[in-house]
């Protein structure tokens, strides 16, 4: 039993995986590295260094049990998740006017990073338990979506507008696997809008709608406004575009070292990597974060059940989803919106879940060929 | 081979394939923006990257100096250091409580400066929080220490190198040496179209306003030079090593400083030529050599110090300058035209007697008035029988009105402009007024059929339409006492590099050599030696027998006034004196100065403003330019010994004269 547990002859260990992840998380230290080193704050790579490795053990942990223990406890987990974002609300700590996080110590928790993965844990649970070979109707869909609902208000109520989006995204993504009838397509289809409208009414705080019109304006005249709530994009913009071909040398961009985007560390540290290494870097990294994507939907088309498939659809469109957003943000195709690009910003909070996420496909994909023992 | 219960898969499979399209599709959008970012429009970002992080500062050109002939400093700059901020980047929290601290605010003080960048920084769209501000001017050493010390930790902030102008003599030469104040729209645009500025004005620069400073602005001003830094986005300057390949190879403009100027004024002398005018409200004096024209001394009083000018004006400073009845913004040695009075009376004498008209022993009797075409022309008393000399020594108008008649308008005034009446003199500050002298030819052109002989005879005792700057009269007292050249009057000696080389040297300028013989002259410069030292003569009361000097008073009449209300009566009675002239040449043998000195409605020009002549020639010939032979007139001894006194008066600092000559 233990035996099973742990180790079965017919594992194979994803090499590949794994080389992808380090390569990104290895570039990312680098990259922050020249982003703290000119301001006098060098110290963070070392931060984000010791988040990695702790993540890195987590996720090895993570993938060596058989997956199919967490499918026993799937709904616990989508619970354990509701429930910490409950907690933090009510005892949370409050930085710039959202509460988002346990604050423990020095160590900031941010429990809606890892409710994006618990999310993704139990609808693959719900999905793993209710196969279907005909068209799925709205009524279907209603228990996932409550889920993801759930999840999303309470995320809303912090509040947190791109992890509460890319809730829905990934709800989205995951529903997309599934084969839908033509009513609840339309349906889906017809309700973002809707969504969208209320959302900008009621939800959006006035620096977010302030941030969407800067977008909006630069999209349309990308001379205006560029001091004001577009300097981030501009700059962002400026900075990308400087690197040309060859970009201009590690640690010699002027975009982190000179304050020119400051949230570069969070938000833009891919306009740091392609200002110091130009297209052949940015193109280098956009390449790997697409292989890597591509290497989920591999792992969920190899899966041993649905389960598997789900988990590993429902990481990959994580990891999409915050590559999309954040490098549309940074290139100034996408409004300004707080969304990390993963393993690359800086934040424990983002390194543990990606690393829990990593962990679990590395799961599906060592565990493929076992025979499946669920339903 | 194991075969796992893939049909339970089967809803899935198909998506696979969808979903690496849109995956595949999407990345490619970005790819094709990093296209077009980096490849296509790489260049223009790259310039833009640059243009974000080099700023170019300013380097300030040293304005150059004002000597005097002496070269002592009258105008100089004076190192000053302002702190300046970009709101933007001001941490209105810690950031700001520690400059608070550094700088040792008081509470009034911190709330001023916060509440000023509050108001840039308030609303994020005002672009006004990406510029330059001014927080406080004229740092103490020990603020401007701390602040440089804590640089890196206040960000925006920063301090400039701001020179101020400095006057040591404050308001003893302010008229000549004139003040500056910041450009206006006009001066920016005039300068924009002047293809011999290279250096163009921008907001904020100070610019000459009055006197030298505006005459010479060029000369003085000199270029700015720049500098390239490299900054981050809050405007800290980053280490060059770091930053080496973005800064262009041409990193620096040295700025060239201004050219210093030498005046041909001796603030000495200025300053005891003030003293003497001390006791008049109103009054200007003028001190010029007769041998080149140099302008020795220029007072117009009351004035206002060049340092209360160039530092600015609050709005009831201003009002209170603009009110004074003194009219302190005018240079009365140039700007204003008085009636010479009789001042004016030698330049008939020499039209008269050039034109054979009358010889010096032609005898006019005056019996206190003088008649003609049924209007009574008046004279002060009864002289009786006059001479040339009598009349000018007496200065009986009854002996002018006659020669006048014989004369005529036309003869007068082309004597009077052989000695620079009626022109510019060109002295080149300030705005100069040109005098007039009437001819036929005027009054025919703008009052026709009115002249009369009566008009020539006002105007041969210098009233009527004939009106005079106090420059024009030293020129031509000058002229006169020295055999027969005008020369234009100048105020400047040289201009000079900072090391002291010399640019140009002024070199006097003759004018023209007057027409009248040098026996003509010498009658009337008889004259005038009995004007103070005849017991009969105007300035008789004024004569100081250690004091040589020859001269002659004018009474200028003022337009009648009748009293106004709230005036009192003190001001009714000033306003209604006839302005007191003094014109005079130094020593009697071999003249060298020309002082002219005019009393602003100070009644007769012998008991008003001689005496002030007197004091001027009697303390420059003591303090300025010791008589080191025995004194021509006088032969007191105790008299000669006090003529080595060396001017110990002057406590404004000397420093450039050390090592200037």
């Amino acid at each position: 039993m233990a035996g099973s547990l742990v180790y079965n002859r017919r594992d194979e260990f994803d090499w590949v995986l794994v080389s992808v992840v380090f390569l990104i998380s290895t570039i990312g230290i680098l990259n922050l590295y020249s982003t703290g080193v000119a301001s006098g704050a060098p110290e963070l790579y070392l931060t984000q260094l010791y988040w990695v490795v702790l993540g890195g053990i987590g996720a090895f942990v993570v993938a060596i049990i058989d997956y199919k223990h967490y499918e026993r406890y799937g709904y616990f987990a989508y619970g354990g998740g509701i429930l910490m974002l409950v907690l933090v609300l009510l005892f949370g700590k409050e930085v710039g006017g959202s509460v988002r996080w346990f604050a423990i110590g020095e160590f900031r928790f941010q429990p809606s990073e890892l409710m994006k993965v618990l999310l993704v844990v139990g609808l693959a649970k719900y999905l793993h338990h209710d196969p279907k070979a005909e068209g799925r109707k709205l009524e279907d869909l209603f228990v996932p979506a409550l889920m993801t609902g759930l999840a999303m208000v309470l995320i809303l109520k912090e509040p947190d507008l791109g992890t509460a989006l890319l809730c829905l995204l990934v709800f989205l993504s995951i529903m997309m696997l599934t084969r839908l009838t033509f009513r609840s397509t339309m349906a889906l289809i017809v309700s973002t809008p809707i969504v969208a409208i209320i959302g900008w009414s009621y939800l959006l705080k006035d620096y977010q709608k302030a941030r969407v019109i800067s977008f909006w304006n630069l999209f349309v005249d990308p001379e205006a406004d560029k001091l004001g709530a577009g300097w981030h994009a501009n700059q962002s913009i400026i900075a990308i575009g400087s690197g040309q071909l060859t970009g201009k040398g590690y640690l010699d961009g002027t975009a982190g070292p000179h304050h020119f985007l400051p949230e570069c560390r969070t938000d833009f540290p891919f306009s740091v990597f392609a200002e110091e290494h130009g297209f052949l870097g940015a193109a280098g990294l956009v390449f790997l974060y697409l292989f890597l994507i591509m290497w989920c939907i591999r792992i969920a088309a190899q899966s041993r059940d649905r389960f598997g498939s789900v988990i590993a659809v429902g990481i990959g469109s994580i990891i999409f989803w915050h590559v999309v957003i954040n490098l549309g943000m940074v290139m100034g195709v996408m409004p300004v919106v707080g969304i990390t690009l993963p393993l690359f910003s800086y934040g424990g909070s983002s390194i543990l879940t990606f690393m829990f996420g990593f962990g679990l496909l590395l799961n599906v994909s060592i565990h493929r060929y076992r025979r499946n023992y669920g339903a | 081979m194991y075969i796992s219960p893939r049909n339970e898969l089967s809803e899935f499979r198909r998506r696979y394939r969808w979903m690496r399209l849109f995956v595949f599709l999407t990345f490619l959008v970005f790819v094709g923006r990093l296209v077009y970012l980096q490849l296509i429009n790489g260049d223009d970002y790259h310039q833009k990257s640059i243009n974000n992080v080099i700023r170019t500062v300013s380097l300030p050109a040293v304005r150059g100096r004002i000597f005097d002939s002496k070269g002592r400093v009258m105008a100089t700059s004076m190192p000053s250091h302002t702190l300046v901020a970009i709101p933007h980047y001001v941490d209105m929290g810690e950031g700001f409580a520690r400059l608070v601290e550094l700088l040792g605010l008081d509470e009034q003080q911190s709330r001023q400066m916060a509440d000023k960048l509050n108001d840039y920084q308030k609303d994020l769209r005002d672009m006004r929080r990406f510029q330059q501000i001014s927080l406080l001017e004229n740092l103490a050493p020990e603020q401007l220490a701390a602040v440089k010390a804590h640089q890196d930790e206040l960000a925006g902030i920063d301090v400039v190198d701001e020179p101020r102008r400095f006057y040591p003599y404050g308001e003893v030469a302010s008229h000549v040496i004139g003040y500056m104040n910041e450009v206006n729209g006009d001066d920016i645009a005039l300068a924009r179209e002047n293809e011999n500025i290279i250096d163009k004005y921008r907001p904020g620069d100070l610019i000459g306003r009055k006197g030298i400073e505006r005459s010479f602005e060029p000369e003085l001003r000199g270029i700015r030079g720049w500098k390239k830094k490299v900054v981050d986005a809050r405007g800290l300057s980053l280490s060059r090593e770091k930053t080496k390949n973005l800064l262009p190879d041409a990193s620096m403009q040295e700025p060239s400083p201004g050219y210093d100027i030498t005046l041909t004024i001796d603030v000495a002398l200025q300053k005891l030529t003030r003293q003497a005018l001390s006791g008049h409200p109103s009054a200007a004096a003028v001190v010029m050599n007769i041998n080149d024209g140099s302008v020795l001394a220029a007072v117009s009083r009351p004035s206002v110090d060049s340092n209360r000018m160039t530092r600015g004006l609050s709005y009831a400073e201003n009002d209170e300058i603009n009110e004074n009845p003194y009219r302190p913004r005018i240079d009365k040695t140039l700007y204003e035209n008085y009636f010479p009075g009789s001042v004016f009376k030698p330049f008939t004498a020499f039209a008269a007697l050039e034109e054979g008209i009358v010889t010096p022993e032609d005898v006019f009797n005056c019996s206190g008035f003088h008649e003609f075409g049924g209007r009574i022309f008046k004279c002060t008393h009864s002289h009786g029988d006059m001479t040339l000399y009598d009349a000018l020594v007496q200065s009986c108008n009854v002996y002018f009105y006659n020669l006048a008649e014989m004369t005529g308008m036309d003869r007068i005034a082309r004597y009077a402009g052989e000695f620079g009446f009626g022109q510019k003199t060109g002295v080149g500050y300030n705005t100069e007024a040109a005098g007039h002298i009437p001819t036929r030819e005027w009054y025919d052109k703008n009052f026709p059929g009115e002249f009369r002989i009566g008009h020539t005879l006002n105007a041969s005792i210098g009233q009527g339409n004939t009106k005079v700057t106090l420059m024009q009269v030293a020129a031509a007292y000058s002229a006169m006492a020295n055999g027969g050249t005008l020369y234009q009057p100048q105020v400047i000696q040289s201009i000079e590099t900072p090391d002291g080389e010399v640019v140009k040297a002024f070199q006097p300028i003759i004018k023209r050599r007057v027409s009248v013989g040098k026996h003509n002259m010498d009658l009337v410069m008889e004259a005038l030696v009995g004007v103070v030292e005849d017991e009969k003569g105007t300035a008789n009361s004024a004569y100081n027998e250690n004091v040589s000097i020859a001269g002659k008073t004018g009474t200028a009449q003022v337009v009648k006034q009748s009293r106004k209300k709230g005036d009192t009566m003190a001001e009714f009675y000033y306003q209604n004196r006839d302005h007191a002239w003094f014109a005079s040449v130094a020593p009697v043998e071999n003249p060298e100065i020309a002082i002219v000195v005019l009393v602003e409605h100070g009644g007769a020009g012998g008991e008003h403003a001689a005496p002030v002549g007197v004091e001027i020639a009697r303390r420059y010939f003591d303090e300025i330019a010791p008589r080191h032979e025995a004194p021509l007139l006088a032969d007191s001894p105790s008299d000669s010994k006090s003529n080595v006194r060396i001017p110990v008066e002057d406590s404004a600092p000397t420093t450039a004269s050390a090592h200037r000559h």
